[in-house]
């Protein structure tokens, strides 16, 4: 029986998830017209950081032995190490490069970091029990919701609101906007490309980072290729929303969670399998209609 | 003691050559414009100075510091600050937040508050529209407020980039009135790209005439207007009143 209040909690906890992915991606974009193919890698790495790195078929708690309140700072912070890393090794040397070029490259990254995962962990999926007792229904509004949906849910507010906060409060947020705006312009006025980019990268791994805990936790599994299919839906939500669009990426993460749960819900039974199929008719229609995105707002449109 | 000393510099986009071995001096508190046709080098010469594009010869100095080979961000630091051809205005950012951007390199941060009382004294228009995003301002608001956020930095030197594209004469005046006035205040070597020998003439200073990524003439802008009215008594094109000799 369909419940509205099930499908509201599930609706927002996808797209909460999907929500901070597309984050992620929409940050180094603004800044530096990189579309990060290697975003989806930086969340397996960051699920991988959990465990002992070993080619055995049982994973062995790593990192993830340690008490959350460790373990969550230090997720993030290994999700912001890897993106700074990546930026200083490969994108900081093609800044003046082709877009393409640089968004290859990114491809190229994610590559080698998934190869180094497969070459350290082995191909097979391996499960991983990352505070089980967040699976655990609890009762809200006639709903029977995993408590870990209300926890994605509030996360992802969490995270809106504090970026929204670094963005519009602080000097390196404002700078970042700038800088994702006319990037050029920004340094003539003596902002350092390098500080907002470096900031850009941290964010978009801690990003990266809190989307790898709430999948690991959700799947229970660890497996090399749960980056690529979270990159593809959050690098949609980021074109839906208009690339570089912070609140834009936002709301087409939520969208495509709550269309998704809508079509899993409605759509006749023997349909459902080809869910997606036709979640990715609607967004060819979007981009069809809105080439420029959802969520683009008129005072960004330049003027002569 | 020069302020801004440009030795044989060269700027190439790819093969295509936009400033020739053009050499310049500007001193302290001056203030020069630069005239010329459309593909004379002007633009390409301030983004030069200003670290905007690379330079493919020769150096640039402001007070003993080399310019060229560094960051735009590093020559701003060192208190130069520019105002772009078309304005280049942050439009989703507030009015405050575009005059905010340019004041994170300063070290004296308690000046910035009244840094920005002033400019809002100079363009009280801005003040009005503090909260709102700047791509909402009219042309001429946007000028101002372009002025205005290169101010900010607190420069030595600024250099602004056709003020007058695109403006309502009497919006055109107001904004020079402004500019010499804050000139004088703060004792600013200014450097003005403008079309107009008339508007050079009538507010002062010293003109330099480019054609051809060099050059061509040099003076007091009063007189060179004299010339200029020939130039355009003899060829009676408007358009080629930079053609003189």
């Amino acid at each position: 029986m369909t419940n509205f209040a099930q499908l509201f909690f599930d609706a927002a906890s996808l797209g909460g998830l999907y929500a901070m992915a597309a984050l992620g991606i929409a940050l180094i974009f603004g800044v530096m017209n990189l579309v990060n193919f290697a975003h989806g890698e930086y969340i397996a790495f960051c699920v991988f950081a959990l465990i002992v790195p070993s080619t055995d078929a049982v994973a062995v708690m790593f990192l993830g032995r340690a008490p959350a309140v460790l373990l969550v700072p230090l997720i993030l912070v290994i999700g912001g190490m890897i993106a700074v890393a990546s930026e200083y090794a490969v994108f900081r040397h093609l800044r003046n490069a082709d877009p393409v070029a640089m968004m290859i490259s990114s491809f190229a990254l994610g590559f080698v970091i998934r190869n180094v995962l497969l070459a350290t962990y082995g191909g097979r999926p391996k499960a991983i029990s990352l505070w089980p007792e967040l699976n655990t229904p609890v009762q809200i509004a006639g709903a029977s919701v995993p408590l870990l949906q209300v926890i994605v849910i509030l996360t992802t507010l969490l995270v809106v609101a504090a970026l929204a906060f670094l963005l519009k409060k602080t000097r390196l947020g404002l700078e970042m906007r700038a800088a994702a705006e006319n990037f050029t312009m920004a340094r003539l006025l003596g902002v350092r490309a390098n500080v907002v980019i470096t900031g850009a990268f941290a964010l978009s791994g801690a990003l990266a980072a809190a989307v790898a805990l709430i999948m690991a936790t959700q799947t229970g599994v660890a497996d090399v290729r749960m980056g690529g299919q979270i990159m593809l839906v959050a690098f949609i939500a980021t074109v839906i929303g208009g690339l570089g669009s912070l609140p834009g990426a936002v709301a087409a993460g939520f969208l495509i969670g709550g269309v998704s749960v809508l079509l899993q819900a409605f759509l006749p039974l023997e349909a459902r399998p080809f869910r997606d199929a036709f979640l990715y008719t609607l967004v060819i229609a979007c981009l069809l209609l809105r080439p420029q995105g959802l969520f683009v707002p008129a005072s960004a449109k330049p003027r002569v | 003691m020069s302020k801004l000393g440009i030795f044989d510099l060269s700027v190439r986009y790819g093969k295509v050559p936009a400033i020739n071995d053009l050499s310049l001096q500007v001193e302290e508190g001056e203030r020069v414009f630069i005239s010329g046709p459309n593909g004379a080098g002007k633009s390409s010469l301030l983004n030069a100075i200003s670290g905007a594009v690379p330079t493919s010869h020769g150096r640039i100095e402001l007070d003993g510091d080399m310019l060229t080979g560094r960051a735009p961000e590093a020559i701003a630091r060192l208190g130069l600050s520019m105002v772009p051809e078309g304005r280049e205005i942050f439009g989703s950012l507030t009015v405050e937040e575009n005059l905010r951007v340019g004041t994170g390199l300063r070290r004296d941060a308690e000046a910035v508050d009244s840094d920005m009382e002033d400019v809002f004294e100079a363009f009280p228009i801005l003040r009005e529209r503090r909260s709102a995003a700047a791509g909402a301002l009219s042309g001429g608001q946007q000028q101002m407020l372009a002025i205005g956020r290169a101010l900010m930095t607190n420069p030595k030197l600024m250099m602004v980039d056709e003020p007058s594209l695109g403006l309502a004469p009497k919006i055109v005046d107001q904004v020079y009135e402004t500019l010499c006035q804050l000139q004088e205040e703060r004792s600013l070597t200014l450097i003005i790209v403008e079309q107009s020998s008339l508007r050079a003439a009538r507010v002062g200073g010293r003109m330099i005439l480019m054609r051809g990524g060099s050059v061509v003439g040099e003076g007091n802008a009063a007189d060179m207007v004299d010339r200029d009215a020939l130039a355009q008594a003899y060829f009676g094109n408007p358009k080629c009143k930079e053609v003189n000799s």
